[in-house]
């Protein structure tokens, strides 16, 4: 079966660059040792209080980010960016939670939801959740699980839904909780993401919405 | 007679360094990352010990460097991916086109990776007729000009909007009648969507391999690295065997570093992770995974005692940003796929030290390089070494030989060097005087041609030093 022939990585150079790499490792090179206690050396500022670091962060980021007491304001608040943007298909995340948000939010939007495949071409916007939200650098972690790969890039716009309790103070933690939850195992993609898509590549000057989402919004609803 | 690369070197860089529209340019591309990176490097709190943290992770990963890349391939694997490994750039090439033709891909969207440009992928593939969309902006600026990435983080630095705005309007719309930046990427953007819906096959680099979990991490703002990653059918990840590092873990501190030191942002707007190809349930993604190992001459390095730490290089950019010489002579000058320090210390070993010898030379030594390198690899003592390696392995011309000889000689025996220095000042002001500075007979000329002379003193100092003493 051709299949499982082509699932080995056998190819000639592989044992032969291997060979090189283990004879090159032999040489013993001589490394000025890292000095003791180095190693405890705090190396990004301590987050005292997560929520405001966040807040911060995303504004840096050029993200929005709403504050949200209960479900009903989280559905005010997405009705209001959603009425913010042209009409068209809205691709959402196959989630209980965001089908209760959406028909209150927008009961009369058409609706793709992430069972019926990947956001088109033409989508205007995406609503998702996410995995986590990380303090230190304003940013949210998304998984195939979280409506694809697709789901956060393709629109112009991306809504994430999330709870205060999603919110971890940094990447230390996040990376952690993905290697702890072996988040690998059932996603093949996983992404932070921090702000709207964005260029530089003209005179460095900073243009916001390149070829993903010109828009970031987070609905962060207090409480789990 | 074709030009030698050093002949080519000293003559663009000539020119590029006289170019004033270009020197202008840079300035205000240098000035703005300058400010950007020095405000991204205050946010963390200890750089030093962020510098050495990256320093040690990338350490511990070469020097298991076989160990970690079996581990990644074995994760990859696993998932149902597939992991080739490439002693050089034309088995890579091949490996990528074979996988094409053998899956009928006609259309290729690619996401900035420099060792596809090592490599030439991209004309390699054209020549079995498959289109090639770099889809970097910049990339897609510079591919449009037939040109090489000016620089290894911001490929089209070198250009301003007006050249951009006329390039568009030369091969994508007449039309285009607005050269602000916002509307010329709302034209490449339109253009690429296209592309990025009907490609076959997404090609990546990657910025790190991670070992434990098996995934490649890839690093961009635009967001076109996504889908080149998410919207294709296949997706090709081509990358050095040097990218691979231990642990997910790591990626806390080498995320920001990078980020801080390629353009003073805390972290890149997409840091993605793929660990394979789309699993049952999913929504979306390729599924076709390949990832491509090139080794192409990076093995040798590791063998080499003094610069195996040349391999820890994560391609931020920051030591071509600092160099005085990058600067002045910019990107294109250097002929080569990576260019500034990094290019000039790496260069050699890809390409041979015979023709790329010179490089080492394109350096003060002033070590703005070593200092803003943020896995702190030594670059301007490498291009130290590289001078005496050439040197010692006798492909530098008889007459440098010769030259060098003359040159010890006279430098260690104090009269010659009284006499040589007293025929100089007497030849020169004879020179001058007669008004021949910076032309050919002139001596000095290489300075000289585009400055005022340097006023001749009337005596050595060895003669002013007696005086002042007999003096006091």
């Amino acid at each position: 079966m051709p299949q499982a022939k082509e699932a080995q990585t056998e190819n000639s150079s592989r044992d032969q660059i291997l060979g090189r790499i283990r004879a090159a490792l032999r040489i013993v090179v001589s490394e000025p040792a890292v000095a003791a206690g180095d190693s405890k050396r705090v190396i990004f500022q301590t987050i005292d209080d997560p929520l405001q670091r966040f807040e911060q962060e995303c504004a840096a980021n050029l993200m929005e980010c709403a504050l949200t007491a209960d479900g009903e304001a989280s559905a005010q608040h997405l009705a209001k960016v959603l009425q913010s943007l042209p009409e068209g298909e809205a691709f959402v995340q196959e989630d209980p939670t965001l089908r209760r948000l959406v028909q209150l939010a927008a009961p009369a939007r058409a609706i793709r939801w992430s069972t019926e495949g990947a956001p088109g071409e033409a989508s205007q916007v995406t609503v998702t959740l996410a995995e986590a939200l990380i303090a230190q650098t304003g940013s949210i972690l998304v998984s195939a699980g979280c409506g694809g790969r697709g789901a956060s890039v393709i629109a112009p716009c991306h809504i994430v839904y999330a709870r205060a309790a999603q919110l971890v103070p940094d990447l230390a933690t996040a990376l952690g909780c993905i290697s702890q939850q072996r988040t690998f195992d059932r996603n093949s993609f996983a992404c932070v993401i921090s702000g709207s898509s964005r260029t530089a590549d003209i005179e460095k000057i900073l243009v916001q919405g390149a070829h993903g989402p010109r828009r970031l919004v987070v609905i962060l609803q207090s409480g789990t | 007679m074709t030009q030698t690369a050093a002949q080519r070197f000293l003559q663009d860089a000539a020119v590029k360094s006289a170019d004033l529209v270009h020197r202008e340019i840079i300035r205000r591309g240098m000035d703005s990352y300058d400010a950007a990176h020095l405000k991204g490097r205050a946010r963390i709190k200890d750089w030093e010990a962020a510098r050495e943290k990256c320093q040690e992770i990338k350490r511990d990963a070469i020097n298991h460097l076989d160990r970690f890349l079996l581990q990644f391939e074995e994760k990859v694997v696993a998932r149902g991916g597939h992991v080739y490994w490439a002693a050089n750039a034309e088995e890579a090439c091949a490996y990528v086109k074979n996988l094409a033709i053998r899956l009928g891909v006609r259309t290729v969207v690619k996401s900035k990776s420099m060792v596809t440009e090592e490599i030439h992928l991209s004309p390699a593939l054209e020549r079995e007729g498959i289109k090639v969309w770099e889809t970097d902006l910049g990339e897609f600026i510079v591919q449009l000009r037939n040109e090489a990435p000016y620089h290894i983080v911001t490929p089209a630095m070198h250009l301003n909007r007006g050249q951009i705005a006329t390039l568009f309007r030369e091969k994508l719309d007449p039309g285009i009648s607005s050269d602000d930046p916002a509307d010329l990427m709302a034209v490449a953007r339109r253009k690429l969507r296209e592309a990025f819906f009907t490609a076959e096959m997404g090609i990546s680099g990657a910025n790190f391999l991670v070992a434990d979990a098996g995934v490649v991490a890839i690093s961009t703002n635009e967001g076109n690295g996504r889908l080149c990653t998410s919207i294709p059918p296949i997706h090709v990840v081509v990358t050095g065997i040097e990218k691979v590092i231990p642990r997910l873990e790591d990626l806390a501190v080498l995320w920001p570093v990078l980020a801080t030191s390629g353009t003073g942002q805390g972290i890149t707007t997409y840091s993605t992770m793929i660990a394979g190809p789309r699993q049952s349930g999913e929504v979306d993604g390729a599924g076709e995974f390949h990832v491509v190992l090139v080794d192409n001459g990076r093995s040798q390095l590791l063998a080499d005692a003094e610069q195996r730490e040349v391999l820890h290089c994560i391609r931020c950019g920051a030591c071509l940003n600092i160099c005085p010489v990058f600067r002045h002579v910019g990107g294109h000058a250097y002929g080569t796929t990576y260019p500034g320090p990094i290019g000039s210390v790496l260069t050699p070993h890809l390409n041979g030290i015979r023709e790329f010898k010179h490089l080492s030379y394109a350096s003060s030594l002033c070590g703005a390089c070593s200092s803003v390198c943020p896995v702190k690899i030594d670059l301007h003592h490498h291009l130290l070494q590289n001078r005496r390696n050439a040197t010692e392995s006798r492909v530098t011309k008889s007459s440098e030989r010769v030259i060098f000889r003359m040159w010890r000689a006279v430098m260690s025996s104090p009269s010659m060097y009284a006499l040589g220095g007293w025929t100089m000042r007497k030849a020169l002001r004879t020179l001058y005087a007669l008004g021949l500075a910076g032309t050919i007979l002139d001596p000095m000329r290489v300075w000289n041609r585009y400055r005022a002379p340097v006023p001749l003193p009337s005596e050595s100092f060895r003669a002013r030093w007696r005086k002042d003493r007999a003096a006091s």
